[in-house]
């Protein structure tokens, strides 16, 4: 009796023993990590995209090199990282020095207090910077319309500062349009009619279908390209306005010269299209221009011009960035900012357009060797300039949600534009007035 | 050598002493605390959660039942309920038919049985998002393989996934081709594990085949469909990775799931309040239909 009793004993105390010493062992290893480690470093936090490998593979080691500060670099699919960029935030782990993040999300990560003021840091702007590029970084907006409960006299801080410079361009098929880009959308249309031929998978027009952000974004050039909007004065969902309609109208008119089952395409099977020479025309990112004169990746080398999106009744350009923000609870936000500082210096610019990157200064884009080497860059800054982002709002994807379901339901119908319109307008307004924005 | 165990059980009468009666509990807690740490804390965070609002930039406030009250009047949320249910009652069925089958039909000894039954298995151990992926590439309308059969045959292009009345079937086709094994394994293990007496007995009495599958095998196999069909109507019901990856939802909200919506208001729109909300609605909803098959299974036996 006596051993067994020992021996139950014995081995409760020696699993106490065990748990207590792995317990101090990792609050110890926990508490003493970052300050027993003195290297200097940031961490990133981004989505993936094959517009960053440059950054990641030729610069961040260049910076490491030159500047001396570590570089870690954190990625997942874009949801993905959102929701890990949102939570870091709201817990304030300070995981991440730098949030990479889409230009849409800037009110979100700014709105809610993520980032670190870039001005009180130190941070200059100049006049070199593309100013729509840099306009992006602001919050609130430094023009336009300001979400409900930020006042009009409230100081826009800079908060971000772009990455990659990130544009809806025209690509167009040079052996079709053999005397030069098309200057207008009606064009694009005419020959569309005339040499599309499905039995041989050609078509005149390709575009992004699917429900939400892809198709809002498809159609957000032809909206404003005909005078129409999302908001007019104090939120009001005018984009079922006449102009609107029109604007739908149209984009369905193209979408009959689409290949089938266009209604879900994503950005891969647009741009699939384009490479493969099965369409003619597409309004499609910066990122996907070098992907046009890579032999492994298209079939149409050489035959793929840029330009600004064509004229219907004004000419503009969606605007997509790929902005940096410094987070509020960044353990390294000195070499953070000395990160921003260097790669947004007009030196690294042009070495970065020269490398094939898209930038952000206007004196890398007008560099003679870098244009030689990335032939859409001029495209790009005219692009840049004529851009029109997406509504600054935190609240945005809750209405491209909404928009991007109508728009999709009148894609499948190849009609009832207005209908579907009008039925998104209804839907956006509630949720707006239930958000408290005055709409209208 | 019966000494010990007088330390252990205490004579009958006898008051136990104090450490004779914290015993039992300090040997359930580890496991209580587990089940806490695991299930009551998040279950229980989330019901909290449902019941506040996270306004931007400030501090979460408690709005009470509001987040419920405004998912009532929530068309989209019952459409996708509806949605969910179609897809839940529809996969499971077909996944039920086919997996008794197979396991009818391979229950038997017979040659190259272990490459048949692993191959079998293959769906199911491909991650989700990889099965969406592969159907993806199958349904495109200008390449996919289903497009070009009916090309081939009609002359005609199909869209599947951008068309309503064919996607939510394409998405049920889907889960039918992976999770069938898994319905065809249980049944199969419980097929084979019914004891022989009765259908010798039945046989040699002159049964037919349809009898004694009719009156011996389902009626013994009950409990374990029970437990398959409810395993894999939970699992149907919150569906997500393979709607994710081949129609986000589309087109229109023809295949917008319960879990999609609950995805996009936390982590797309930033509603946290209002996902909790519909995610314990989604909950209550699942243990009432679980509920209901375990009862109607059991009854009808």
């Amino acid at each position: 009796m006596k051993p067994r009793q020992m021996i139950r004993r014995q081995f409760l105390k020696d699993s106490l023993g065990v748990a207590a010493a792995a317990a101090v062992q990792s609050l110890s290893s926990c508490g003493g990590k970052r300050d027993s480690n003195p290297r200097r470093q940031i961490t990133f936090g981004s989505y993936a995209d094959p517009a960053l490998d440059i950054l990641k593979e030729v610069f961040l080691p260049e910076f490491e090199r030159t500047i001396g500060i570590h570089t870690e670099w954190v990625e997942a699919d874009f949801s993905s990282w959102l929701q890990k960029g949102l939570n870091d935030g709201q817990t304030k782990a300070g995981a991440f020095d730098i949030y990479v993040m889409d230009d849409l999300w800037v009110p979100r990560f700014a709105g809610a207090g993520y980032l670190a003021n870039l001005d009180e840091l130190g941070f200059q702007t100049d006049l070199d910077l593309v100013p729509s590029a840099i306009a992006l970084g602001y919050w609130p907006p430094k023009t336009g319309l300001r979400q409900p409960g930020i006042g009009s006299n409230a100081r826009s801080i800079l908060y971000s500062l772009p990455l990659i410079s990130d544009v809806q361009l025209l690509f167009y098929r040079n052996d079709v349009y053999r005397h030069g880009p098309p200057a207008t959308w009606d064009e694009i249309l005419r020959v569309a009619r005339q040499k599309s031929d499905p039995a041989r998978h050609q078509y005149g027009w390709v575009t992004r279908g699917v429900k939400g952000n892809p198709i809002v974004n498809s159609f957000f050039v032809f909206l404003h390209s005909l005078g129409g909007d999302i908001f007019g004065e104090n939120w009001k969902v005018i984009f079922n306005s006449p102009r609107g309609v029109e604007a739908l109208e149209f984009f369905l008119s193209l979408v009959a010269y689409a290949p089938p089952g266009v209604a879900e395409f994503d950005s891969d099977q647009e741009g699939a299209t384009l490479l493969q020479g099965n369409a003619f025309a597409a309004t499609m990112w910066t990122g996907w221009c070098p992907q046009t004169d890579d032999p492994t990746k298209s079939r149409v080398v050489g035959k793929i011009n840029f330009d600004v999106p064509p004229k219907k009744v004004n000419q503009v350009a969606k605007l997509g960035l790929f902005m940096a923000g410094i987070a509020a609870s960044a353990p390294h936000k000195t070499e953070a900012l000395e990160f921003l500082k260097w790669f947004s210096s007009s030196a690294t610019q042009i070495r970065f357009a020269r490398s094939g990157g898209t930038p952000f200064r206007t004196s890398a884009f007008k560099d003679d060797e870098a244009r030689k080497k990335s032939r859409w860059l001029d495209a790009t800054l005219r692009a840049l300039t004529i851009g029109v982002p997406s509504p600054r709002t935190s609240d945005w994807s809750k209405v491209e949600d909404i928009l991007g379901t109508e728009l999709n339901r009148a894609l499948l119908e190849r009609g009832r534009a207005k209908e579907h319109l009008d039925s998104a307008a209804l839907e956006t307004s509630a949720f707006l007035k239930s958000a408290g924005y005055p709409v209208g | 050598m019966s000494t010990p165990a007088k330390f252990i059980i205490q004579p009958r009468g006898s008051p136990p002493s104090r450490r004779g009666r914290l015993l039992p509990w300090a040997l359930v807690a580890p496991t209580v605390l587990f089940v806490v740490a695991m299930t009551v804390f998040p279950l229980g965070y989330s019901m909290w959660t449902s019941l506040q609002e996270y306004p931007l930039g400030q501090p979460p406030a408690f709005v009470g039942l509001r987040n419920y009250q405004k998912l009532i009047h929530d068309v989209n949320f019952r459409s996708s309920l509806a949605t969910t249910l179609l897809f839940t009652i529809s996969a499971t069925g077909v996944e039920f038919v086919l997996g008794l089958g197979l396991a009818l039909l391979l229950k038997g000894e017979f040659s190259f049985q272990g490459i048949i039954r692993s191959s079998l298995m293959i769906p199911m151990v491909i991650a989700p998002v990889v099965v969406g992926i592969i159907w993806r590439l199958l349904y495109n309308a200008d390449v996919g393989l289903f497009s070009f059969a009916v090309q081939e045959l009609t002359g005609k292009s199909l869209s599947v996934l951008s068309s309503s009345m064919l996607a939510l079937p394409a998405l049920i086709l889907v889960d039918v081709w992976e999770w069938t094994p898994f319905m065809f394994l249980l049944l199969l293990a419980g097929i084979q594990s019914l004891p022989q007496e009765p259908f010798e007995a039945a046989r040699v009495d002159g049964a037919s085949t349809w009898d004694i599958f009719r009156h011996l095998t389902m009626p013994m196999l009950r409990p374990v469909i029970v437990v398959a069909l409810l395993i894999r109507s939970l699992d149907a019901f919150t569906v997500f990775d393979q709607v994710f990856v081949l129609t986000q939802g589309g087109p229109g909200t023809a295949t917008e799931v319960a879990t999609l919506m609950i995805y996009k208001s936390a982590f797309r729109f930033s509603q946290f309040g209002y996902a909790a909300a519909m995610a314990i609605s989604l909950l209550i909803l699942v243990m009432f239909f679980s509920a209901a098959v375990t009862r109607a299974l059991r009854g009808s036996g």
